[in-house]
């Protein structure tokens, strides 16, 4: 195997080894059984956006509203909650439902207008962050400091020890693993990233699944939000945009892993903890914020480089 | 109706749109059609026109096709990143706005270079490489600027922002002769129209003997030189650099150049397109907060337009061949 | 002896199991318009691509103008002075007319483009080197596809240096109005001394326009027309078949039973009024030129595009594709003539490709069984000697013929009964051919219509019941195989039978 093979093959995987190994050698924290398990539980949210993300990129398209699904669903559950006092599992599916409502606006425009995934959900990213802003006049938060305890557990609660909502993005993965990766949906879909002229040609309704695709991953991301808004106990728009980029990049990490390339739920999943990895490490090193900021940036752009550069090498 | 005069209906569309609010406007508001009101929608316009001729030079050379064509959402990012560069050295270390102009320059340059190494070096797709690039940038400005706003003073910057050339506005005098020269450099030279060629048609260009690569690659260093330049008038806005001000002009910037196209007579991006797509863009900005309307619905307002932009030219271009 | 400007001797270029050019000769006068014509696969496009460069030839000498070229390249071959018109037109869709005529090689002073001066060169070189009037500012979508073709040969010949001009399928896009425009411009060219290849299927065009002919058959030099007169294309097509019996195709043991598909009056963009009839156990051939509106017919067909009008039944009932989805749930199968493209998705798995119309089939709860998946794809191996046997293998790796086969054993497994077949063995070796063909047999022997379109006339002959023949939009002919000639079969394609001739 020449040099070029194993990077092309195992370049990202040996990056993240060495990071892993840099970090535990430079904190004595980083290594202990407590923080590894803070890595996960700060992943929770960006990992069930990013799950939603990969459902996309593995048909052939990008997501860039995802932020806005996220906020929406929020949104939609703390209003249900506080001005329609509902249970609290009626908010959650109110916020799902939210989140649904902006993946068929993407679906529209994609699937009826033909316009492209990057276009359309660029245009819904504006549109929907105006939208929020004016709902909230400026773009206040809307707090419920006396939301349902079970709501709230969501986000601070667990079962049998384990957070739920580590739970719960455990659950998103092994519904989407098996939805993607094992199931006859999955494979047309990937049939549609790959090739969609031949998978069109071979009876696969592409249209359709599009549509629900779109509205299916905006739906899924409406779920992070609710866990986010369970959290801080409020709604504060624009909160999803801040996850855009690392689920985008954990996604084509996670293709980079895959020995075909291929957007992957397993693969997402390591991307997703890796860059909880940097964002935990540089924490431990307690580095300036602003210094981090700049750092994961960085991290980011040189990984996603990585990762295109061994899909080229294969 | 035929298909091609439904096709001409459509591709109008939007003017007639925007028409109708620029009627709308100067009805509701009995000042909007006045002297003021034009040099005001022309200052506000300066930074979105510069980092919109920028963003037209990558479309037109990469091509309209927004996955697979040229796109560099990054601009705004190095105009937030040299304007605090340039903010920093002037106020914080007490250099020379020349020096600082410098440094701030070969800040962009390597952004450029990273973009076209990027896109074209590992054929990243434009919209993931500059997206991400643009995240990165943003980080690396908190770091200088410690996510503070920081004050400048310097005079060459106070003349920009309130000085008179011939009586008129410096930063508009000063944007104009930019954009003149960008016209002439993209529509009058051999190598302005090789740089159409290569996003016109790939295919074309190369069979013709033009080296596409190449050009793909100067159109990503130019973006990047363009967000230099308006860091400047940036600065001079907002008479110093402030945290939080990229995703606005973000989306003026794409907003302004797909107008443009929609504006211009072969319904493609171009540089006059940009142009008027931003002072029309600034135009609306200005006319909703003189009629009092929420700031926040000019951003969806905005949003939509876009779309109607957009959708309009996709049904469209079906039926053209 | 004429005075030799092109002269390309004992060429000879083979790729992995296919020798593509055999010791073959071209030669071009200087000032003549050679023809140049050979069925699909015969070799005239792979002498072309050694000509302009794009191959290497593994053997033979190019001389042009007496110098022999030491290297063949792209660039030294346009310095030379020659100059492609490729079928392609490669052109921006929203530049002028000057703007793509100029298009790498620009006029400029120091203060920039002399655009004033290039569009009077470019109108002056419509008006005297071709014949036409054409305004520099038009764009060049709002032009006609003969007027595009100008332009595209203006680019070419522009800057006065070229000697000799190669045409690929020139008129393949055009109307028979359009193509006078052509013509003239290509005789006004040979006024000027400008030596010309002419390649072409229409037989008509060839026998009107050029001054001799040479005929590729198998990658070999079937022929050379020192004359060619009005009359001259029954020769040339017996010189391009040749007398070979093909004993590739199987005894037809079928007998046609009711209609299942039937057509009557479609009309899309491309094809005009076309009605057609499959019945069950029958083989249905369409044959055309590239350019007839075979293909778009048969997109049209399975839903891949929308018409104008007309009427499509299935057994009787009236039905509306939006999507080749529809078709399929209505029991056709396609296989595309482009078979990397839109027949399988390369990077799957053969078994993944073989299941890919059937998913259902092979899951228990929508969650796909890999054991009846695999089951399913082995099985079709086997039926078909797909090879290699491995049916995980990745289907880019496979060779033309069995990835065809993939392609069919996708159907099979779906069990469509109106199979429709687009260019079924192009890019297939003689052996899986055979194979293919016993398969086609085979359906029609159990119950399938076939609707099979193809510009190889022997294959149609050897498979089908009866053939359609369209040319240029239309069904001009409707015969039957029984004692059917292949050169019969090429007159009515090329339009010999019944167009008048060009000049």
């Amino acid at each position: 195997m020449t040099l070029k093979s194993i990077f092309a093959r195992f370049g990202l995987i040996i990056i993240i080894v060495m990071f892993f190994s840099f970090f535990s050698y430079i904190s004595p924290v980083f290594l202990t059984f407590d923080n590894q398990v803070n890595i996960i539980e700060a992943s929770a949210i960006v990992l069930i956006l990013a799950l939603g993300m990969t459902l996309i990129v593995a048909m052939g398209g990008i997501d860039l509203s995802i932020g806005i699904a996220f906020d929406f669903g929020a949104a939609f559950a703390v209003v249900a909650l506080k001005d329609f006092g509902v249970a609290w599992y009626v908010a959650c599916l109110v916020g799902v439902m939210g989140g649904a409502l902006i993946g068929l606006l993407n679906a529209v425009l994609i699937v009826i207008l033909k316009i492209s995934p990057f276009m359309a959900t660029l245009g819904t990213f504006f549109v929907g962050s105006s939208v929020e802003r004016v709902f909230t006049n400026g773009g206040g938060p809307i707090s419920y400091r006396r939301m349902p305890q079970e709501y709230r557990d969501l986000a601070v609660g667990d079962v049998f020890g384990i957070p739920t909502e580590v739970i719960i993005a455990a659950a998103v993965c092994v519904v989407y693993f098996i939805v993607l990766e094992r199931s006859i949906f999955g494979k047309r879909i990937h049939a549609i990233g790959l090739q969609k002229d031949a998978a069109n040609v071979a009876g696969i309704p592409v249209r359709r699944y599009m549509f629900i695709a779109f509205i299916l991953a905006s739906a899924t991301c409406a779920i992070g939000g609710l866990i986010g808004s369970a959290n801080i106990r409020m709604f504060t728009p624009l909160a999803g945009f801040s996850y855009l980029l690392d689920a985008i990049a954990a996604v084509f990490i996670g293709a980079a892993i895959h020995p075909k390339g291929r957007p992957n739920v397993i693969g997402t999943i390591v991307g997703v903890l890796f860059l909880g990895m940097i964002g935990n490490g540089l924490n431990l090193m307690g580095l300036d914020f602003n210094l981090k900021a700049a750092l994961s940036g960085l991290i980011l752009v040189g990984a996603l480089a990585l990762a295109v550069a061994q899909q080229r090498f294969r | 109706m035929t298909q091609s005069m439904s096709t001409k209906l459509l591709a109008v569309f939007p003017i007639i749109v925007f028409a109708c609010l620029f009627v709308y406007l100067g009805v509701q508001s009995a000042t909007f059609f006045s002297l003021g009101t034009f040099e005001l929608i022309a200052k506000q316009a300066v930074p979105t026109v510069i980092v919109a001729l920028g963003l037209a030079t990558v479309v037109i050379a990469g091509g309209d096709d927004v996955v697979a064509g040229g796109i560099d959402l990054s601009i705004p990012a190095t105009a937030i990143i040299c304007a605090a560069i340039i903010a920093d050295q002037l106020t914080n270390q007490g250099n020379s706005l020349v020096f600082a102009m410098t440094l701030a320059f070969g800040a962009a340059a390597i952004i450029g270079a990273i973009n076209a190494f990027l896109v074209v070096g590992l054929r990243m797709t434009p919209l993931l490489a500059t997206l991400a690039m643009s995240v990165a940038i943003v980080g690396v400005t908190k770091v200088i600027t410690s996510s503070r706003r920081i004050g400048v003073t310097d005079e060459t910057i106070i003349f920009i922002r309130d000085g008179d050339i011939f009586g008129i506005a410096a930063s508009v005098v000063m944007t104009a002769v930019l954009v003149v020269i960008f016209y002439h450099a993209l529509h009058r030279t051999k190598w302005g129209m090789n740089m159409q060629a290569t996003g016109g048609s790939r295919d074309a260009a190369e069979i013709s003997g033009i080296l596409t690569r190449r050009f793909v690659v100067q159109s990503f260093l130019i973006a990047a030189f363009a967000g230099w330049i308006a860091s400047v008038f940036v600065l001079a806005r907002g008479s110093g650099s402030s945290p939080g001000t990229e995703e606005n002009m973000l989306l003026e910037m794409v907003l302004a150049t797909f107008l443009g196209a929609a504006f211009s007579p072969r319904r493609v991006v171009t540089l006059w397109g940009a142009v008027l797509g931003a002072v029309v863009v600034s135009a609306l900005s200005v006319g909703f907060i003189s009629i009092g309307v929420n700031v926040f619905w000019t951003g969806c307002i905005k949003g939509g337009l876009i779309l109607l932009v957009v959708a309009s030219a996709a049904v469209a271009s079906k039926g053209r061949s | 002896m004429t005075d030799a400007l092109l002269k390309m001797c004992d060429i000879t270029k083979s790729f992995p199991g296919v020798l593509a050019l055999d010791n073959v000769a071209l030669e071009v006068a200087r000032g003549e318009i050679h023809g140049l014509v050979g069925e699909n696969g015969a070799g005239k496009s792979t002498i072309i691509k050694v000509l302009a460069g794009v191959y290497k030839a593994d053997a033979g000498t190019v001389e042009i103008d007496h110098a022999t070229l030491p290297e063949v390249t792209p660039r030294s071959v346009h310095d030379a002075g020659v100059r492609f018109i490729h079928q392609e037109l490669h052109l921006v869709q929203h530049f002028t007319v000057t703007e793509s005529v100029f298009m790498g090689q620009e006029e400029q002073t120091i203060f920039g483009l002399n655009k004033r001066v290039m569009r009077q060169k470019a109108e002056d070189f419509f008006e005297t080197a071709l014949g036409t009037t054409l305004s520099g500012n038009t764009l060049i979508r709002d032009l006609g596809i003969a007027e595009r073709k100008l332009v595209q040969i203006a680019r070419a010949l522009i800057d006065d240096k070229a000697k000799l001009v190669v045409f690929d399928e020139p008129t393949a896009p055009l109307t028979s109005g359009e193509t006078d425009k052509l013509f003239t411009a290509i005789r006004k060219l040979k006024e000027q001394g400008i030596a010309m290849i002419y390649v072409s299927h229409y037989l008509a065009e060839i026998t009107g326009i050029c001054d001799r002919v040479t005929v590729l058959r198998n990658g070999q030099n079937a022929g050379r027309f020192e004359e060619v007169f009005d009359d001259s294309a029954p020769a040339m097509i017996t010189a391009m078949v040749g007398r070979e019996i093909d004993e590739l195709f199987p005894k037809t043991e079928h007998t046609p039973a009711e209609p299942r598909l039937e057509i009557e009056g479609l009309s899309a963009d491309k094809f005009e009024d076309v009605s057609l009839t499959v019945h069950r156990n029958e083989i249905v051939g369409v044959a055309g030129l590239v350019g007839s509106g075979r293909e778009d017919l048969i997109d049209t067909i399975y839903g891949l595009s929308k018409p104008h009008s007309g009427t499509l039944k299935i057994d009787g009932v009236a039905q509306k594709f939006h999507a080749p989805a529809d078709a399929v749930s209505a029991g056709i199968a396609l296989v595309p003539r482009d078979r990397r493209h839109d027949g399988l998705v390369l990077d799957m798995s053969v078994s993944d490709n073989i299941n890919l119309a059937a998913l259902d089939a092979v899951s228990n709860w929508s969650l796909e069984s890999r054991r009846a998946a695999n089951t399913v794809a082995t099985d079709m191996s086997e039926t078909l000697d797909i090879r290699p046997r491995n049916i995980a293998a990745t289907s880019r790796l496979l060779s033309g013929g069995n990835q065809q086969k993939v392609v069919l054993g996708r159907w099979l497994n779906k069990g469509a009964d109106i199979f429709i077949l687009d260019e079924p063995t192009v890019g297939v070796d003689v052996g899986a051919k055979v194979e293919i063909y016993q398969h086609i047999e085979n359906l029609a022997q159990h119950g399938v219509s076939v609707l099979v379109s193809s510009s190889d006339p022997g294959e149609l002959i050897g498979l089908c019941d009866r053939i359609l023949v369209m040319l240029r939009g239309k069904i001009v002919a409707e015969v039957s195989t029984a004692n059917l000639g292949v050169d019969e079969l090429v007159a009515l394609t090329t339009g010999g039978a019944t167009r008048e001739a060009a000049s």
